[in-house]
């Protein structure tokens, strides 16, 4: 089975000229690579700014009662392709895209895109269904629908459909799982998908300047709250409580407090703990990340409806991993939308909620790698010390999530563009709405690949009941209250802009 | 090299518990510490400049 988890990033050794042999060069790493194909759909997409219309024909699913008119173009100036055409040329553009990427990494491109197509199709079919009127519809579209009664879910049930899936085949056909492994990889899809978000939330935030503000000081807390309130106390009890050594403990912390895997991934390598040490805690973290996705977004909904932000901010810092929170991001913004209006007839406006989920987990992210710093240097220096060791500042940029250069450049290009030519602003949510069509089908690859990864087998191990047993005291003792105390703090009473007309 | 089964780390912790040093009381301690004043400041600069 394959993990979320990345190599680490080394030079590669200089090649000797005889080096028939040698071991071949490590790839790209995903980082780079979603950095990359998030700014390419990106750029691509602001063809509109030139009178261009680059990605018009990819394809949208709208809600549907009959399936034959459910899907058509994102744009109208490619209305005549046929929807399935139009599903077709989305699949072979990013089928393309990523086999590039695919050969970047050193991949088989063969067997990438082979499983490609699989998670692409399964993954759409699951959008689809999540489509369905009776799923979907919110209670001011039932008329026109004509149907009676729906499910209020939105069409983004079709994350929850991809995840159920996903977990479906991924705990019941190992086989299938190994047979898809190159294309399961929801932290390259999630972390392209976050790039192209950063021009969407640009967006808004050109239309809604001091609510934006707002959230980036929110993200700053975010920060706090990870390393320095988290942290701290997960570490104590794991070693005060449960008895487990500082190998175990320091990544088993970094996991459930700061970012999941890839946390866990650097604090092991900075305090040198075995490999195997990091692999297991992420497993761990990644199984509890899709039960936080599958119950936190709906506790949100029946709580804090009337408090959308509060509900955004606490996936961000609750859930674990940058696809489940920005997932559970995901889905609480259309539930918490669909209740809203059901319930008071508020129609706020979409994104805003996810927007406020993506801004504290990127916030979070950023900081990865001064923290295995300042562990490294506190484990060589104080903890284990090592005669003539020396930290190396560098390690901070090593440990650098690059795709979050992706994010910031979008979100300040759009930022930037729109504030200096308001003119082009019409223009530019017509570029960033078609692009957001690549970021809904990545998405959905992600948790359905999610659900792929997700092995609850785990659970009933020998031995690991220990460590879910920190897992589930910190985070749901701990963590998810402490979030929404200081989400609570910062947001309660802030509501995002209402839909006009 | 074969893969350490977690049984047998949970067994090893037991026989050779690590006490907490020190130092990792300090980490713990300071850490937390500078947390929460930072936050409360933060929250109070919220209130105070951020509508």
């Amino acid at each position: 089975m394959p993990t979320l988890l990345e190599a680490p990033v080394k030079p590669a050794p200089p090649a000797p000229p005889e080096a028939a042999s040698a071991p071949p060069r490590p790839g790209m790493s995903e980082d780079w690579l979603a950095l990359c194909i998030g700014l390419f759909v990106f750029i691509l997409s602001l063809g509109w700014l030139f009178g261009k219309d680059i990605l018009g024909w990819a394809v949208t699913t709208s809600v549907w009662t009959t399936p034959a008119k459910a899907l058509a173009t994102a744009s109208k100036s490619y209305a005549n392709l046929p929807g399935l055409v139009s599903l077709a040329a989305t699949y072979v553009f990013m089928l393309a895209l990523l086999s590039v990427g695919a050969r970047a990494l050193r991949v088989s491109v063969k067997r990438f895109a082979a499983g490609f197509t699989v998670v692409f199709a399964l993954s759409y079919l699951c959008w689809f269904l999540g489509s369905w009127a009776y799923i979907a519809a919110t209670p001011d579209k039932r008329a026109a629908l004509k149907i009676p009664w729906s499910l209020n879910l939105t069409n983004e049930s079709g994350f929850i459909i991809a995840l159920l899936a996903g977990l479906l085949i991924g705990n019941c056909s190992t086989r299938a799982c190994s047979l898809l492994k190159e294309a399961i990889r929801p932290e390259l899809y999630i972390k392209a998908a976050i790039v192209i978000l950063g021009g969407f939330l640009g967006i808004a935030a050109l239309e809604q300047r001091a609510l934006a503000t707002s959230v980036m000081f929110l993200g700053a807390c975010a920060i706090i709250a990870a390393y320095l309130i988290f942290w701290p106390v997960v570490y104590f009890v794991a070693r005060y409580y449960f008895g487990f050594s500082r190998e175990w403990a320091a990544p088993l912390a970094s996991g459930i407090s700061i970012c999941g895997v890839s946390a866990a991934i650097a604090t092991g390598s900075a305090i040198k703990a075995r490999p195997v040490v990091p692999i297991m805690v992420s497993s761990l973290v990644v199984v509890f990340a899709v039960v936080e996705l599958l119950v936190l977004p709906f506790a949100a909904q029946h709580f804090l409806y009337h408090q959308p932000l509060v509900a955004g901010a606490w996936m961000g810092l609750a859930v674990k991993t940058d696809g489940a929170a920005v997932a559970s991001g995901a889905i609480t913004d259309s539930l918490i939308r669909a209740k809203a209006l059901a319930a008071s007839g508020i129609a706020y406006q979409p994104g805003w909620i996810m927007g406020v989920s993506t801004t504290v987990k990127v916030f979070i992210d950023i900081f990865i790698g001064v923290w295995a710093f300042v562990l490294a240097w506190v484990w060589s220096a104080k903890i284990e010390h090592r005669e003539g060791e020396k930290v190396r500042v560098s390690q901070i940029w090593q440990r650098f999530p690059k795709f979050i250069l992706g994010y910031v450049i979008t979100f300040l290009l759009v930022l930037a563009l729109g504030a200096a030519v308001p003119a082009l602003v019409p223009k530019i949510k017509a570029s960033m709405g078609e692009a957001n069509v690549f970021r809904a089908i990545f998405f959905v690859m992600t948790f359905f690949s999610i659900g792929l990864l997700s092995n609850f087998r785990k659970l009933w191990q020998e031995g690991i009941a220990k460590l879910a047993a920190v897992y589930v005291l910190c985070l749901f003792g701990y963590i998810i209250w402490v979030g929404l105390l200081i989400s609570w703090l910062f947001f309660h009473g802030v509501l995002p802009p209402v839909v006009k007309g | 090299m074969p893969e350490p089964k977690l049984t047998d780390e949970l067994h090893r912790m037991e026989t050779e518990y690590e006490p907490l040093l020190p130092i990792e009381r300090k980490l713990i301690w300071y850490t937390f510490v500078t947390g929460v004043v930072l936050l409360v400041a933060l929250v109070l600069i919220s209130r105070a400049f951020l509508k």
